[in-house]
């Protein structure tokens, strides 16, 4: 997991304060237990991002097809540096140690100037290979742009949106255009089954990418660029945001979650629950009022912010900032989606979703891990079974550019979240008790 | 012994005639061709050339600094030694100057220098404006790097990728300084490359057909041609940027229907030929020394220059390769992957070609030929992790993480750079008048070989891990903890490497005054005209134009067969080189006018990003420069030609405004 180390700890005082980094897991890193050629064959940290560490079928194909050029490419490597190295040898004439010798001395090899049937030779050879390579190449490529048919998918596509610095995924179940789940930074899909995506950006371009399971695609606004993701095991396999994207680029992490069928039908039927109002005395109550006033402009919680009362706004639309037409997916698509127009300010888009936030194991973009214990191999018990990693959390909601750089304060809009540093202990407590003792009204999608 | 050559092998030399002394007002032209103010005003190819080289290598450690401190800043995880935002402007400020302020200008230096005296030209065709190529390039890098202090330096990337470098997400005045700082740097290359293209085809001594220049001069005629037709398309595109930034134009903005993809296509039409544009000077480079230390002419003269060609057609048909993720659609991703992929037939050529060269030779490892044989091995790893690429879907896997970066610096690096650096060493003697230590020399490149294969070796494997670029740090989790450390480890070992060839050049200058010695005009037994002539070269180049009958004339004079076809020496080059002693040379006068003319170009860039106040002076500098250059003679017989009546000016007279008019010494 990753634990990059935030620029200062404002909440958590327990923790050693200046010096060193804090992880907010703790694991062993594996490095110097690991002998040479693991190294170089598989990645050799604790988290899982080695292209040559396949966990899906498209990613075995890639993998398969760089180690077979590899090969070929490490022919070519031993020939070449081995003619050198030979004629090196061979063919060298030593500067006399009598500097009165004369040097170079008048000696003459064979004054070649060519031979057309060699260079003929040479330009064919090359050219097979390349051919040979091309052959499969297009092979492989045409191959992974199909998509197979398949009707029972549970999932008819995820809308990726990346964004400063942060990815959000819509789920669209079926296809009536509305996103029936919204989530940010971990991608939970069922294992084995082929994902279509459709990525996109809503600020800068960005790039999708889980090495373990496919290559990238970019995160480009005003385009939707399709791509597939399938997590062949279970487990959580994370991603860098790999387009130059600004101050946060390093700090844009998501994770695709594989999770066994039935387990991921009960995570999505969750998903779709929208939030409860918590009861009225309560310190969940108290929190759920100081979100209202601070965080709500640009936080949504299913069926609590006022933009779901009001009516006005659809909730899903609001914070995907698609406006939902009459006619289903592809108008949704069509529309244009860049920024977030009810906040002029705020250009980077809408803020995450925080309806189902203590069913992530990350938070800020998928840096932190929200749970101290996030070795539970099950996934969709983390909110039960964890440890919320509370100082981390507090840190992040008194002073986020504190912790990740952001331009919030950027004369041309705000991008990343305000620092809250007028928020006192108390609110900030009463707040965290109610994102992460979230109740759900049973049966509202 | 026959020897089958009746022409003189030696050429006819003459003496020097000073040109005399005259008032200088502002339209008449200064004419001191010696201390330190005339470097500001000469017109002279050489020492134009020289100024290339020192102005380059000075960016080269600018850019080393920059390449250390990304290096301190990722030797371990959680690096802090540089912020989110410096580190951005240090890797963005690197890619910029070491593509366009250090490998671009070195091999302008060695294109200034060369090529005239590889075609026996006594200047380039338009020396003003050769001086004003230089001149633009100069303030276009200082103008850039101002940005340090002007609220902070480009951030978005030597790629700039829109939208990123909007003023919406970039609002500093950082890419407005990228944008219009390489728009003058622009200037300057398009400048040179028409300057050097009329030299090469119309400045060729007699004899010297196409096919038989040399192989240098050939690969410096691909990339100006290159140059040409790539600068304008980053032209366009700097000027989009440039309008969206400072004019409120939406070309890259979604919102309004612009299109970030648009920017891509452009930068990168430019940006492949680029790759070209700096690794065919390399080519040329070893092309001419590894014949002379093996003894053997090039193998497969036309098959190296074809290949050369090749790649400069084949370079403007791959660009979208550099585009595999960003969703072209599967078809062009095909077209685009195998046009790539068949660019590495002419590559491939080449490098047969040179082993070819050495095979059977006899080697002679001087610093020059190990830097080459350095650029033969390490650009065919570059080329080789580079057909990785070209697979378009295993490039997904490995665009835009460390892979790539290991791939660019194995050619850029590994191939163009090493390249020059095999040039410096080999051409050194020409223009000083001295080598560079031997021993120095070796400590250079050895320290640079391995420093470089420690430094960018691992980032091939770094990449596969899934280490992705332009992160200013990682977690100790990734456990890129340990291969980053032999990276920044070795990127300091480059830079003692730098720092050999610096005490090497020191130490030889230093050498050279205390015991001065005759290097000769053909100090390693080479092969083309330029050693035909002085070391170092006398200010008019050859005393009489060459002739010239073969493919390395220069060899052919020195050595012919015998009955049994054996090679045997046919003259002493110290017999038969030109003295540098002929007089009454008609050289082009120096002028102020380029050096007043480019310093108006970054004021007008100050002026677009702070205060259009500022286009008062830059504008008047502008006007006098350019009436200045329009109203001085374009020649001054009264200076130049000092006791020379050189008799018929006629021939010249309608070729006037080209003031490179360089004749053969008439009056000898």
């Amino acid at each position: 997991m990753k634990s990059h180390t935030p620029k200062s700890e404002v909440a958590e005082v327990e923790a050693s304060k200046a010096h060193g980094p804090r992880r907010f897991v703790s694991r062993r890193n594996g490095l110097f237990t690991v002998a040479g050629l693991s190294l170089l064959l598989a990645g050799c940290g604790d988290r899982h991002l080695s292209t040559m560490d396949p966990e899906s079928p498209i990613a075995e194909k890639l993998d398969t097809f760089l180690v077979w050029l590899l090969v070929a490419a490490g022919v070519v490597f031993v020939l070449v540096q081995g003619a050198i190295l030979y004629m090196a040898k061979r063919f060298r004439v030593k500067a006399p140690e009598d500097e009165s010798q004369v040097y170079p001395d008048e000696e003459f090899p064979d004054q070649v100037h060519g031979n057309t049937r060699l260079e003929i030779g040479w330009t064919i050879l090359p050219t097979v290979i390349m051919a040979v390579i091309a052959f499969f190449t297009l092979g492989l490529l045409f191959e992974l742009d199909d998509v197979s048919a398949n009707d029972d998918r549970q999932i008819q596509e995820v809308v990726v949106v990346g964004q400063q610095w942060w990815w959000e995924f819509q789920y669209h179940l079926d296809d009536d255009g509305v996103p029936d789940i919204v989530t940010a930074n971990e991608l939970v899909l069922p294992v084995g089954e082929e994902i279509r995506l459709r990525v996109t950006s809503r600020d800068v371009i960005h790039s999708f990418w889980v090495p373990t399971l496919n290559g990238k695609r970019d995160a480009v606004p005003g385009r939707y660029n399709p791509w597939t993701i399938e997590a062949g095991n279970a487990g959580r396999f994370p991603g860098e945001c790999t387009e130059f994207c600004g101050l946060s680029h390093a700090y844009m992490e998501k994770f695709a979650v594989g999770i066994p069928l039935d387990e991921w039908q009960e995570w999505a039927a969750t998903q779709q629950l929208a939030a409860a109002l918590p009861e009225e005395g309560t310190s969940e109550f108290a929190g759920w009022e100081v979100f209202n006033n601070q965080c709500a402009s640009c936080h949504v919680i299913n069926g609590l912010t006022s933009h779901y009362e009001d009516g006005s706004i659809d909730d899903f639309a609001l914070y995907s900032n698609l406006r939902v037409g009459e006619s289903g997916l592809d108008a949704v698509l069509d529309q244009p989606p860049v920024r977030y127009i009810e906040k002029q300010t705020q250009v980077s888009g809408a803020a995450p979703n925080l309806t189902h936030l203590q069913s992530r194991s990350t938070f800020a973009g998928g840096i932190f891990e929200l749970y101290k214990n996030p070795d539970s191999e099950n996934y969709i018990d983390l909110a039960s079974e964890g440890t919320l990693n509370r100082g981390a959390l507090e840190a992040w909601i008194v002073n986020a550019p504190e912790v990740k750089a952001n331009a919030w304060d950027s004369p041309s809009g705000q991008r990343g979240m305000t620092p809250f540093t007028a928020l006192s202990a108390e609110d900030v407590d009463n707040l965290v008790e109610f994102l992460t003792n979230m109740t759900y009204a049973e049966g509202n999608e | 012994m026959a020897i089958t050559e009746d022409r003189p092998l030696a050429l006819e030399a003459g003496t020097v005639t000073k040109v005399a002394e005259r008032p200088l007002g502002a339209l008449t032209r200064p004419q001191s061709d010696v201390g330190w103010a005339s470097w500001f005003t000469t017109v002279d190819h050489k020492k134009i050339g020289i100024m290339y080289g020192v102005g380059s290598l000075f960016f080269f450690l600018f850019g080393g600094v920059e390449a250390l401190m990304i290096r301190i800043q990722l030797a371990a995880p959680d690096g802090q030694f540089l912020s989110e935002s410096l580190y951005n402007q240090v890797f963005t400020m690197h890619g910029v100057t070491m593509v366009f302020l250090v490998i671009m200008p070195m091999a302008a230096a060695f294109a200034n220098y060369l090529l005239p005296l590889q075609v026996g030209a006594r200047d380039v065709a338009f020396p003003r404006l050769n001086a004003f190529s230089f001149w633009c390039w100069l303030a276009g890098a200082i103008f850039l790097n101002t940005s340090w202090f002007l609220g902070g330096a480009p951030a978005g990337g030597w790629f700039a990728y829109a939208p990123n470098t909007s003023v919406t997400f970039a609002p500093g005045s950082g890419m407005d300084f990228y944008a219009i700082g390489l728009q003058i740097v622009g200037i300057a290359s398009l400048v040179s490359a028409i300057n050097l293209i009329v030299t090469v085809l119309n400045m060729r001594a007699p004899g010297m057909s196409l096919l038989k220049m040399p192989v240098l001069t050939w690969m410096l005629l691909v990339t100006q041609f290159l140059l040409l037709f790539a600068v304008p398309v980053i032209t366009i595109a700097l000027f989009l940027l440039t309008f969206d930034r400072s004019f409120g134009a939406n070309f890259f903005n979604v919102e309004q229907g612009g299109s970030p993809l648009l920017w891509q296509h452009l930068f990168w039409i430019f940006g492949h030929p680029e790759v070209y544009i700096l690794i065919l000077p390399a080519f040329g480079i070893i092309s001419e020394v590894i014949p002379t230390f093996s003894r053997k002419p090039i193998f497969g003269y036309p098959f190296m220059v074809g290949s050369g060609i090749a790649i400069g057609f084949m370079g403007w048909g791959v660009w979208a390769h550099h585009m595999f993720a960003s969703g072209l659609g599967e078809i062009s991703v095909a077209a685009f992957s195998l046009s790539t992929m068949f660019i590495a037939v002419p590559t491939g050529v080449k490098i047969l070609n040179w082993l070819a060269t050495m095979w059977g030779g006899r080697l002679r490892f001087n610093t020059p030929m190990l830097f080459a044989c350095g650029v033969i091995a390490m650009f065919t790893i570059g080329g080789l992790s580079g057909v990785t690429h070209a697979v378009a879907p295993s490039d997904t896997q490995q665009t835009d993480t460390y892979y790539i970066v290991a791939h660019f610096h194995y050619v850029i690096f590994g191939g163009s750079l090493l390249g020059m650096f095999s040039g410096f060493y080999f051409w050194w003697p020409k223009v000083f008048g001295h080598k560079l230590s031997e021993k120095w020399g070796k400590i250079n490149f050895w320290l640079m070989l391995i420093g470089f294969n420690m430094t960018f070796g691992p980032m091939h494997v770094l990449g596969l891990q899934g280490m992705a670029r332009r992160h200013h740090s990682y977690a100790k989790e990734d456990g890129f903890g340990f291969w980053n450390g032999i990276v920044s480890a070795g990127a300091f070992v480059i830079a003692l490497g730098t720092l050999a060839f610096l005490i090497n050049i020191w130490l030889s200058a230093r050498n050279a005054k205390r015991n001065p010695v005759e290097v000769g005009p053909d100090p390693w037994d080479a092969r083309s005209l330029e050693w035909s002539t002085a070391s170092p070269t006398p200010v008019h180049n050859f005393d009489v134009e060459p002739t010239v009958e073969f493919q390395d004339d220069w060899w052919h004079r020195k050595w012919g067969k015998n009955d049994e076809g054996k090679v045997v020496r046919k003259a002493y080059p110290e017999d038969i080189a030109q003295d540098g002693s002929a007089t009454d040379v008609h050289l082009p006068s120096p002028s102020y006018w380029p050096l007043v003319l480019s310093l108006s170009l970054p004021i007008i860039g100050y002026s677009i990003i702070f205060t259009f106040w500022l286009l008062i002076p830059a504008g008047a500098l502008f006007l006098a420069g350019f009436l200045g250059w329009a109203l001085e003679p374009a020649d001054d017989p009264e200076a130049a030609h000092g006791h020379d009546d050189h008799g018929n000016d006629d021939d010249h007279d309608a070729d006037a405004t080209a003031d490179a008019e360089v004749e053969g010494a008439s009056n000898v």
